[in-house]
């Protein structure tokens, strides 16, 4: 075991990954020689040279299309963009082209790439530079959506999403990436589509994603400290292919469920995984779903005002605390 | 002057208060309404009956509290003005959230039953009044019901059973919930209706024509076999309206009879307990149809998907036993229903027919059908003619027709 | 309109050039294609009005030239990517007859089991790497393609036909910028055929030739070629592949042509001037190419031979496809992953 930030885990995911198959190769903007303008990427060049680690211009549809070319084509792309926010700009490549190549062409075209993305906000970088996008991802069939937690998580999700045949968006929260977390030593890979229970409680079910993990965490042990309420923490880590079947179970161990959200309000992954549970364990819920998340609106630069609007560890204790009897 | 809860009918004795129409420190006159009430004959607006300011509000909307209780005050004119602040709640939220916190409307849960609840109640035929709720306001929650379940059907088990060792040619096995609730009924059913078995024996040749008439379609179709029993459930269904006391529920001293039949069917869990959901109107629906139920509730209650409307309201129970061949059974009543029904194997066997005025032997596929009845509501007489319209109806009717 | 002062390179068809660096079979195989794509097309307009097609298609009647010269001078490892109006694009790699009208038709015998109709025909196993409906997004994927022969050093070359519209969109500007700075073994074709959809090119064009005058933005040669004449097509093909298979990196293309049908099977054209379709009919490529052939001593049994396979061939390949069924259900369920399933959840 050793000790790495969430950014180191990411640059040993991949350097593992292009060491083991010589097809991985990586681009995006300021990557390389730079190591990525959130220092995610630093070693990489230096290991694997211009060959293998290419920097781009400013242009997200070419990165994208190019990775989409070069995966039909036999390689295994990954490609960075560098705010999830900025695929806005080459969403038709993400949601046209990527997610339905193989399906319209009756699974001729194979689709082995990686989009990693920085995601979410707490960093004070303001609306366009701060959003929660793996909702979007969510919606459009034929992507797989990740978005890690933790530096092991991430290493062993960014493997597993590498190796993986099919197209997948990796959610890096960009607040997360100086958090120090245990990783196993030597070749680690984990398993999309599989969620983690990272707490045990026989009271409430607290189902959370990334950044709102760690917080759900703090929340439920002043929540047992302080009220005696002892929560189940579930990091989903995964929402195609969403691991239903661990998250009902959990739920109905408990009856009572809270998402913890970090994108805004309508249409959040966790108003999707809520109708599931309305729909599968109606009969064994002892309390109406809550969902805790950032309100419906742009976020605000100012500290306080972000600090406000994202779910909080204070929020989430409250909440619950107040829900559950 | 006080502002009391009014009394809005003879035998009313509480209100709950619904709404505040005012806020402390606002000025009222006489007319405007004040706040609303809501007993459980009648809504009411209730007007402020005097001018002045209304200073204390001492029953939030929502509470319920008998009539002449203190509600709040107002203060005439011309009077110092006091403001009261209303009573703090027992729990505060912090003010940095109070915009935040919610999407959500504050609502009142308390005389509620979560769907948890009441799936529990159902299967377990208990009722909510039976059992204290200690969540918030007094709401029965779902560690209620269980801790209530549990204390029920406690049983002390004794750690060794006569001296036994598990393991010395002994195996224990522990009575499930499902077990205890079950072995609890039967007991009750036993203990409180006298039950009478009489049976009569049916030559199924007219339902067989019928049923291997249509059999290998709708095995194609369906995805499983027409049996005999839907046919039995429809003959039942039909008796019944000539002998419409079979179809009722004792209480205590009366016999509450039902117009329409919602027909339970028992049904074996892979032999680890029993349930027996309920097709409703059974007496509208044709052989196909209940067949179709049947095959349905049988899926459901297997992925244990029933609901609790699944379970309410039976009126008449048919045991199904057929399938393991059995001559007979003498079913136990599932209470409060008058009686039940059970069918067994059905078998080639030699009968005596007529034949152009002459006793002759045919093969026919014969089976015994046994109810079940509780002496108190009915007697032998009514029961056997019930029986053998059954008969009748399986023996004479056209029901090729019915199935074509 | 800015005037471009750029010196413009152009390479002409001269009559001195012909049949001998091309050859007659390749100008057998040229004409071949040509009357496959036309009698194709044709059919498929046929279809359309015995209502065997529905939702629409995008016909390149009167274009046939330019996927034939270029499909005569590609590898059969070779990539190409084509528009929506692709199915000229993807017969002339090899892709099967049958599989191309039963795709249009919406059968199971569909080259893309009817799961993507006239608009997305591919056949990768041919390197026909697909057909694609969001205008320009196939530039920057087929530069992808091509990363890959550069990476894996096959000397493959990607090639990506576009309309004269897709220069005003975002990615091509992107791809041509991102294929000039990698030196990507691309080639660009652009086929001017004087519209974009119902409106004149010029109108929405800050230049005046739409691709080639671009090329200088990128530091690339202006390329502008007959798009009627197989055989000026297949030169400049030949030229821009050498060019990028020695690492030399992309060209940008112009083909000059028309098309005889409207944009789609919804467009009847009247959008166009009178007499202007008259003109470019007399530019017919497909005749010009037979009297090319008979001119240059080729017998006209020959070439008798060939048209009566080719319809022989679109026949069948319509009986064919007429025959086979619709697809079964369950194949919307299919193809999402590569695993064959859809399954979002467990």
């Amino acid at each position: 075991m050793a000790e790495l930030t969430y950014r180191e885990a990411v640059s040993a995911a991949i350097a593992q990954e292009m060491r083991r198959d010589e097809r991985v190769v990586f681009l995006g903007e300021d990557i390389a020689k730079a190591g990525g303008v959130f220092k995610a990427t630093v070693g990489l060049w230096e290991e694997f040279g211009d060959l293998r680690v290419r920097d781009t211009p400013i242009s997200e549809q070419a990165i994208l299309g190019a990775a989409m070319g070069a995966a039909m084509t036999g390689l295994r792309p990954i490609a960075e963009i560098m705010f999830s926010d900025f695929l806005a700009v080459c969403w038709d490549i993400v949601c046209n082209q990527i997610a339905k190549s193989r399906y319209m062409t009756g699974g001729q075209v194979d689709m082995p790439l990686v989009i990693r993305t920085a995601n979410g906000g707490g960093s004070r970088f303001g609306a366009q530079h701060s959003q929660s996008v793996e909702n979007w991802a969510m919606m459009i069939p034929g992507i797989k959506v990740v978005a890690p937690s933790t530096p092991a998580d991430v290493k062993g999700l960014l493997a597993a999403a590498i190796r993986d045949p099919d197209p997948v968006i990796f959610f890096e929260q960009k607040s997360l990436y100086a958090t120090k977390g245990e990783v196993p030593d030597g070749e680690h890979l984990d398993e999309i589509g599989k969620a983690k229970v990272v707490r045990e409680g026989g009271d409430v079910t607290i189902l959370a994603l990334a950044l709102m993990v760690p917080r759900a965490l703090e929340a439920a042990e002043r929540l047992q400290a302080e009220t005696g309420i002892s929560a189940t923490v579930v990091d989903v880590r995964s929402l195609v292919p969403l691991d239903t079947q661990t998250i009902l179970s959990e739920v109905k161990k408990t009856g009572r469920v809270v998402t913890v959200e970090e994108n805004p309000r309508l249409c959040g992954w966790g108003a999707e995984i809520s109708s599931i549970i309305a729909e599968e364990c109606f009969y064994d819920l002892d309390m109406p779903i809550v969902r805790i998340t950032t309100p419906h609106i742009p976020l605000s630069s100012a500290d306080e005002l972000e600090d406000a609007m994202i779910p909080s560890v204070d929020r989430i204790f409250e909440t619950i605390r107040q829900e559950v009897d | 002057m006080d502002v009391i809860m009014p009394q809005m009918g003879e035998t009313v004795a509480e209100g709950t208060l619904t709404v505040w129409h005012k806020e402390i420190g606002d000025r009222v006159s006489s007319s405007d309404i004040l706040f609303e009430i809501g007993t459980d004959k009648v809504e009411m607006e209730v007007p402020a009956l005097m001018d002045g300011v209304l200073t204390e509000i001492l029953v939030q909307a929502g509470e319920t509290v008998v009539v002449g209780a203190k509600l709040g005050a107002i203060m005439a004119k011309g009077e110092a003005v006091n403001l009261v602040s209303p009573k703090p709640e027992a729990e505060q939220i912090t003010p940095k959230f109070a915009s935040l916190s919610l999407d959500r409307p504050k609502r009142d849960l308390s005389k509620k039953l979560s769907p948890v609840v009441r799936k529990l109640l159902a299967e377990n035929n208990i009722s909510h009044k039976d059992i204290a709720g200690t969540g918030r306001d007094g709401r029965l929650k779902r560690s209620d019901v269980l801790a209530y379940l549990k204390t029920a059907s406690n049983v002390p088990v004794p750690e060794e059973v006569s001296g036994a060792i598990p393991g010395d040619g002994i195996m224990v096995v522990p009575f499930s919930y499902r077990r205890k609730m079950t072995a609890e009924h039967m007991v009750r059913s036993k203990a409180t209706s006298p039950h009478v078995l009489q049976a009569v024996e049916v030559d199924f040749s007219a339902v067989n024509k019928a049923r291997q008439s249509i059999g290998p379609d709708w095995k194609r179709r369906e995805g499983y076999s027409l049996t005999y029993l839907p046919f039995v459930a429809k003959a039942v269904c039909s008796a019944i309206k000539d002998f419409p006391h079979i179809n009722g529920h004792i209480e205590k001293d009366r016999l509450v009879v039902f117009e329409r039949v919602n027909l339970a069917m028992a049904i074996d869990l892979n032999f680890e307990g029993l349930v027996a959901p309920v097709i409703r109107h059974a007496d509208l629906k044709a052989v196909t149809e209940i067949a179709r139920a049947t095959n349905e509730l049988a899926t459901r209650a297997r992925a244990d998907k029933l609901t609790p409307d699944d379970f309410s309201n039976a009126t008449y129970t048919i045991s199904n036993n057929g399938s393991f061949g059995t001559l007979i059974t003498a079913p136990i009543i599932n209470q409060p229903q008058v009686a039940i029904l059970s069918t067994d194997g059905i078998t080639k066997r030699p009968v005596v027919i007529q034949q152009d005025g002459e006793d002759l032997i045919a093969i026919r596929p014969v089976g015994i059908l046994a109810q079940s009845f509780d002496h108190r509501a009915i007697d032998g007489s009514y029961s056997g003619a019930f029986m053998r319209r059954v008969k009748e109806i399986l023996e004479g009717k056209n029901w090729f027709e019915l199935v074509s | 309109m800015a005037k471009n002062t750029v010196t413009k390179k152009k390479i002409v068809a001269t009559k001195a050039r012909l049949n001998d660096d091309i050859g007659e079979k390749k100008r057998l195989t040229m004409f071949r294609l040509q009357l496959e794509v036309r009698h194709i097309e044709q059919r498929a307009h046929d279809l359309f009005f015995q209502n065997l097609i529905k939702g629409t298609s995008h016909l390149a009647l009167g274009q046939e030239a330019i996927a034939s010269g270029f499909g005569a001078a590609l590898r059969p490892d070779d990539y190409t990517f084509c528009t929506y109006r692709g199915h000229a694009h993807t017969l002339v790699r090899g892709a099967s007859m049958t599989g191309l009208l039963g795709e249009l038709m919406g059968k199971e015998c569909g080259m893309l089991k009817g799961k993507g109709g006239s608009m997305h025909l591919t056949d990768v196993e041919k390197g026909a790497m697909g057909s694609y409906a969001i205008i320009g997004a196939h530039l920057p994927i087929a530069a992808g393609a091509a990363w890959q022969a550069q990476y894996n050093k096959t000397e493959q070359v990607a090639v990506c036909f576009f309309g004269d519209g897709t220069t005003n969109i975002g990615a091509f500007h992107e791809a041509l910028n991102f294929a000039v700075i990698w030196k990507l073994p691309v080639v660009f074709v652009c086929e001017n055929n004087l519209y974009m959809e119902y409106t004149p090119i010029g109108d929405v064009t800050a230049v005046e030739h739409p691709a080639a005058d671009r090329a200088s933005a990128y530091g690339l040669p202006s390329i502008i070629v007959d798009g009627n004449d197989a055989d000026a097509v297949y030169r400049i093909a030949v030229t821009a592949f050498d060019k990028a298979r020695a690492g030399g990196g992309p060209s940008l293309v112009e083909a000059k042509t028309y098309r005889h049908s409207g944009h789609s099977r919804a467009d009847p054209g009247s959008y166009r001037p009178d007499g202007e379709l008259e003109e470019w009919l007399k530019k017919d490529p497909i005749p010009m190419y037979r009297q090319r052939l008979l001119d240059y001593g080729i017998k006209e049994e020959v070439v008798i031979g060939i048209e009566e396979a080719v319809l022989q061939a679109v026949d069948e390949a319509t009986e064919a496809a007429k025959a086979s069924p619709t697809p079964p259900l369950e194949y919307a369920y299919t193809d999402v992953w590569a695993d064959g399933g859809s399954s979002w959840r467990n």
